[in-house]
């Protein structure tokens, strides 16, 4: 305290004469001495008046951390406002945008607040909007749109949110001309989705379709060359169609399902699809959405027929079907409100649920009052079959993500008090926790409430609720402390057949995803659950490193989930399985797809896990590789709460595989499609038609609080786009010709000619 | 009169004027003549669902210029086929066995799998299973004796249950049956049945076999089993101190390969073991002398079975020790230098015959190549080359064409249809498996209950000289010719 105290006793000379060593010091000094006088309730003017001169000291000598890093200590952040600039304002945002994953709960939203007026402060809106989607504030959202003239910047805003996945509806303040707002509510519509995706598609020739056989390549596995027996099998014909849908998705063409809208002269028109028995011809009718998806006119025209067929199953899937198709695409007109809509209450079980999870599908995330209104009916029905109500909630769930409605957590909350013991003993159960959690979905301590109330439950689903509703509000936070209590929860020894360590592993992973820190912690702490844990635990671990690694195949998790796919208890191996067909996803990894091969022929007896096994290489060639399931974009920044709910339902009900993905639910992955993005950088010109410029890509580095200007990627190569990234790869433009609108180069970016460049000839 | 824009698919149709006096059903007329999709089949969206035939136009309030989309195709609907697939899954047990592609494991009862692996190589053998399947209960003649008849038995309703189950069988009945009939194999060591030596186990079993399918009426060819599997040999017995000669005929189950320092292959093997040397008292000498005996093959069977002499009785140690030297043996095996000369001359026209087929079909081939048609390769006439024993008849097909114009005559070549092998280092230790030759023409090993598919390179690198498993018996099925 020596240096602190002479200080403030002594002369009040230039701060910066004794070096930066001293004023590092200080700055330590003050730190401890701030807490200790309020700790005393001290007066601390005195100290204030030293942090200002250090604070203008460290910004002007490129120390920004640590005049953040100071300011934290003696909680006045606002002060960083006032000596900021425009040289230094972008690593100063950096260091706490960065750093605020780390605070404890108010103060990171006002870390990233203070980020958000910086940035507006300097007129860099776009990371301004990054910064007010994170906080999850629309009137931060609607300021951003506000504070600019420029059209073009503001269709570059609406690009990042339909990407986010956020329903925006544009008012008069954000365009007063109707041209201008139709062009912006469009974009944020996804409405341009497809043809972006096919323009890529085009460009990397990947516009050919794939038959499941191209996937399987059954030439490659030595010897073992499958039964090539003339039955069909019903399994394997529905797992080529989960294959196909996946393969497929998007391109609009496929080798099965597409093929007999043209030649629909009779015999054999729906061949493939009455290849599959029973619910089978629902996963069948719902793939033509999978295949079309996001393509709204054509893709509807071409599922109209199966809506008029005899059969409820096939009925079933095209309800769903219209669900996929409009998956993230909103049109004016509604349609698949329209359509399925009023199926929601007909008289057939299968026909309902397809109505409902593809309303679920269409408007998840969008807040919908006409879902909610007609779903709140059934979800007040007593007489309401369990499955149709289980779907009902999910659909609520997903409709409603992260909104915290009362109403509707009050209307599943009701049907898990009211239902029997026996309902609830039910397999499909289990998703009713997760549907009230999704409600929550990242809103951290506003799910108290309700969680409250869920301890009064029958204590055969109080801790699973519990477990599930701490694990969904707290899930992309990073909360260590979270974590540590889900940790708690998987420590102890249970003996009277509870199932709530499964969710707990899962919630592990949904928190700790949200950081590469965490994450890594998170990995090694599975690693010791999958030595120490009970069955049941061992049983969550493969699925939770997959929700870890998303579409990001690590090659230790790639090693560890490749031992488990040859464990000898069936749950453990199907859930390692299918999770590496997670990490995977989209990546047309070869050594994934080829332990999957091997696999193949490892278990070729065993129908179930030959399932997964297919179900696993479709998600890996997801799109021929051109898709991700990552809910991260945006630099791993923003979490996409509508991807996240749906990978979440999804893992929840592999929880229970052989009752729901192997039984008859096995629909439920097409939930999946709401995490589907293209992994691209598509760079469009002022009239938003494509436009193909020099970028490099490479392995993204971490600058954060690094010295000087160093360089942002690594080992990078130059493609022109549009172009693919993968997990942890970053683009920069290489040419000097253009300007993006955006820093982050992701998705849809916006170029504009650099009016200040001149050609080198 | 509102104007609308109707967007349908990909396309729009711009300024459709609205008769609102009229009720939405003369609208979607309209749009009929636009677009070809029946009325019934349109689904035209207006804000809150879907425009009904009987609505209000007031009440919805459509504004001019408003867009409409409108749904609907004029397409087929899609119908059931009427027959739909027949899945596997829906298929009772027996018919499963035919999409799995090969027949049931069998369970280990305590270190059976000597039996077991014996009984997976004789299963393969068709001709062997009908003519059990034609014994009946009741046909047992005085000869006989009880327990070879129950053998037989068990032998037919477990070959049976192999074909009708995909799950593993266990085979208690047989068992009991055979240790009644051949108390050795019941020997106990520390109260558990002890491993047994695979061969002894086969050759007890084809020799009831013999008798008792010779001896019942039902099977019309006389000795199924000799026909089947029995190998005539005729000896020249040669005494070089005396000069004297002799000849005897002798009728065996399987050619024994002999294993000495100097064989590497199953020829080299096989003709060691075709020459003996023995001692016995010459007449004309009027002492002992050393005779050699020259056995040459005067009758080919079916099946041939080769033995290869793995085990010897070694005193020290009071146990059957193996020979690990590795012996090669081939796919496909020719006979022919150890038949007699009398043989030779029959097989002579049979074997030409198989050449001419065999160089027609190579011929042929390159014929198609050249037209570049695939589908000529079905026309190709049946012949029974080596390539197509999967879709060989079985044997009472066989025996129609024998009956009828065309007679089947052998040739002397054969193809390897089932290995037995043994890991380990004596025969009353270690593990015996099966390795079968479907007649899809794929591999199947049998580990007891646990078969699983192989690779045709792997069967012939199961001859030895490691610690792998190593071939003890091979079975060659013989290569025909119809004339």
């Amino acid at each position: 305290m020596e240096s602190l105290k002479y200080r403030l006793l002594g002369s009040e000379g230039d701060i910066g004469s004794w070096g930066h060593e001293y004023v590092r010091n200080l700055a330590g000094e003050i730190s401890q001495e701030f807490a200790k006088r309020q700790y005393d309730d001290m007066p601390i003017d005195a100290l204030m008046e030293l942090v200002q001169q250090i604070v203008a000291f460290h910004m002007k000598h490129n120390a920004e951390p640590e005049a953040v890093d100071l300011l934290m200590e003696v909680e006045d952040l606002d002060l960083l406002i006032e000596h900021i600039d425009a040289t230094n304002y972008k690593r100063a945002c950096l260091y706490l945008t960065s750093s605020s994953s780390y605070l404890p709960s108010p103060d990171d939203v006002l870390a990233l607040d203070i980020a958000y007026t910086i940035y507006m402060k300097f007129e860099d809106y776009a990371s301004a909007l990054r910064i007010a989607l994170f906080i999850d504030n629309n009137q931060y959202v609607k300021q951003v749109y506000t504070s600019t003239e420029d059209l073009l910047l503001k269709k570059q805003f609406s690009y990042i949110i339909a990407r986010h996945g956020l329903a925006l509806e544009l008012d008069d303040d954000i365009a007063a001309d109707d041209d201008d707002k139709e062009a912006l509510q469009d974009i944020v519509n996804n409405v341009k989705l497809s043809e972006g995706y096919l323009t890529l598609a085009r460009d990397v020739e990947v516009m050919e379709p794939k038959s499941p056989e191209d996937i399987y390549k059954v030439h490659l596995i030595d010897g073992r060359a499958s039964a090539s027996s003339s039955l069909d099998s019903a399994r394997q014909n529905l797992a080529a169609t989960f294959v196909n849908a996946f393969v497929n998705a998007g391109f609009g063409q496929d080798k099965l399902m597409t093929v007999l809208s043209e030649s629909s002269s009779g015999g054999s028109s729906g061949s493939w699809l009455f290849k599959n028995k029973e619910h089978g011809k629902a996963s069948a009718a719902a793939s033509l959405g999978m295949i079309l998806l996001w393509d709204v006119d054509s893709g509807l025209a071409q599922i109209d027929k199966y809506l008029h067929s005899n059969d409820n199953h096939v009925v079933a899937g095209a309800l769903l079907g219209v669900g996929i198709v409009n998956c993230g695409v909103k049109d004016d007109c509604d349609p698949a409100l329209a359509l399925l809509i009023d199926f929601v209450n007909k008289e057939d079980t299968v026909i309902r649920i397809g109505a409902i999870l593809g309303l679920g599908i269409a408007y998840a995330g969008s807040h919908k009052d006409e879902v909610r209104v007609r779903l709140s009916l059934i979800m007040g029905d007593p007489k309401v079959p369990l499955e149709v109500l289980v779907f009902s909630a999910i659909t609520l769930g997903l409709v409603y993500v992260g909104s915290c409605n009362e109403e509707i957590a009050q209307s599943i909350i009701f049907a898990l008090m009211d239902r029997s013991d026996t309902e609830l003993n039910e397999p499909l159960t289990r998703l009713l926790p997760v549907a009230l959690g999704l409600l929550y979905l990242g809103k951290q301590d506003n799910v108290e409430a309700t969680a409250e109330v869920s301890k009064t439950f029958n204590e055969k689903i109080r801790k699973y609720c519990d477990v599930t509703l701490l694990s969904l509000a707290y899930a992309g936070t990073g909360n260590v402390l979270k974590v540590q209590k889900l940790l708690g929860y998987c420590a102890q020894h249970l003996d009277k057949g509870e199932t709530h360590q499964g969710p707990a592993v899962l919630g592990i992973a949904l928190i700790a995803m949200a950081e590469e820190l965490g994450l890594d912690m998170a990995i090694r702490s599975l690693e010791h659950l999958l030595q120490y844990g009970e069955q049941n635990i061992r049983r969550a671990v493969p699925l939770a490193l997959g929700i870890l690694c998303i579409s990001n195949p690590k090659v230790n998790v790639m090693d560890t989930l490749s031992r488990l796919s040859h464990d000898t208890d069936g749950d453990v191996s199907m859930a390692a399985i299918i999770s590496l067909g997670l990490i995977g996803a989209g990546t047309n990894n070869a050594r994934i797809a080829g332990m999957l091969r091997n696999l193949s022929s490892y278990y070729y007896k065993e129908a179930g896990h030959l399932f997964c096994v297919r179900i696993a290489q479709g998600l890996v060639h997801l799109g021929k590789g051109l898709l991700t399931l990552l809910p991260y974009h945006s630099d791993r920044f923003l979490l996409s709460p509508t991807a996240l709910a749906g990978l979440v339902t999804v893992l929840h009900a592999c929880l229970d595989m052989k009752s729901i993905i192997l039984g008859k639910y096995h629909y439920m992955l097409y939930i999946l499609v709401l995490a589907m993005q293209p992994r691209m950088l598509m760079t469009v010109d002022e009239n938003l038609k494509p436009l193909s410029v020099p970028v490099r890509v490479g392995q993204a580095v971490d600058v954060v609080g690094q010295a000087g200007r160093p360089k942002t990627i690594t080992g990078f190569q130059t493609h022109s786009t549009p172009v693919l990234l993968a997990a942890g790869e970053r683009a920069e433009l290489a040419t000097e010709k253009y300007i993006p609108l955006t820093p982050v180069l992701e998705g849809f970016v916006i170029l504009r000619e650099n009016p200040d460049y001149q050609d080198d000839r | 009169m509102p104007t609308v824009s109707v967007k349908w698919q990909k396309e729009l149709f711009p300024a459709v004027e609205i008769d609102t006096s009229q009720p939405p059903y003369v609208f979607k007329c309209q749009l009929y003549d636009l677009t070809g999709v029946p009325p019934e089949r349109q689904k035209i969206m207006v804000k809150g669902g879907l425009l009904k035939d009987d609505a209000d136009w007031s009440t919805l309030g459509v504004k001019d210029g408003q867009k409409l989309m409108m749904m609907g195709t004029a397409d087929e609907i899609v119908k059931a086929p009427e027959k739909g697939p027949v899945f596997m899954e829906d298929l009772p047990e027996e018919e499963q066995v035919v999409a799995v592609g090969h027949s049931a494991g069998l369970y280990n009862l305590g270190n059976t799998c000597y039996m077991n692996s014996t009984l997976q190589c004789l299963h393969s053998v068709p001709e062997l299973k009908s003519a059990l399947s034609s014994y009946t209960n009741s046909g047992r003649s005085n000869e006989l004796d009880q327990y070879s008849h129950l053998l037989t038995v068990a032998t037919r309703d477990l070959f049976s249950d192999l074909d009708r189950n995909v799950r593993p069988v266990a085979p208690l009945q047989f068992l009991s049956v055979l240790r009644k009939k051949y108390p050795q194999f019941a020997q106990q060591h520390n109260g558990v049945y002890m491993q047994q030596d695979a061969e002894e186990c086969w050759t007890q079993l084809m020799y009831t076999l013999s008798q008792s399918l010779r001896s019942s009426e039902s099977s019309e060819v006389s000795g199924t089993v000799k026909a089947l599997f029995g190998i005539d040999l005729v000896s020249r017995i040669h005494c070089a101190e005396s000069g004297e000669e002799s000849s005897e005929m002798e009728s065996v189950y399987a050619l024994k390969c002999h294993i000495s320092q100097d064989v590497n292959h199953l020829h080299e093997g096989l003709k060691h073991g075709l020459k003996s040397e023995l001692e016995k008292v010459s007449p004309s000498l009027g002492r002992s002398a050393i005779y050699s005996k020259e056995s040459r093959i005067n009758d080919l069977p079916r099946y041939l079975t080769v033995q290869f002499v793995r085990f010897f009785w070694k005193r020290e140690s009071n146990q059957k020790a193996k020979i690990l030297r590795k012996v090669d043996y081939p796919l496909e095996l020719d006979v022919y230098e150890f038949c007699s000369d009398e043989l030779r001359q029959k097989l002579q026209a049979p074997r030409q015959t198989l050449r001419e087929l065999e160089n027609a079909k190579l011929g042929l081939k390159t014929q198609d190549k050249n037209s570049g048609s695939k589908e000529n390769d079905a026309n190709i006439p049946k012949s029974e080359g080596p390539s197509d024993n999967s879709g060989e008849p079985s044997a009472i097909t066989h025996e129609k064409a024998t009956s009828s114009e065309k007679k089947v005559q052998l040739t002397g070549i054969y193809d390897l249809v089932a290995v037995l092998t043994h890991k380990g280092r004596s025969a009353d230790s270690g593990h015996y498996v099966g390795w079968v030759k479907q007649e899809s023409g794929k591999w199947i090993q049998f580990d007891d209950d646990n078969p699983s598919p192989q690779r045709e390179e792997d069967i012939t690198r199961l001859s030895g000289g490691g610690d792998w498993h190593m071939a003890y018996i091979c079975m060659y099925k013989a290569r025909v010719v119809s004339m």
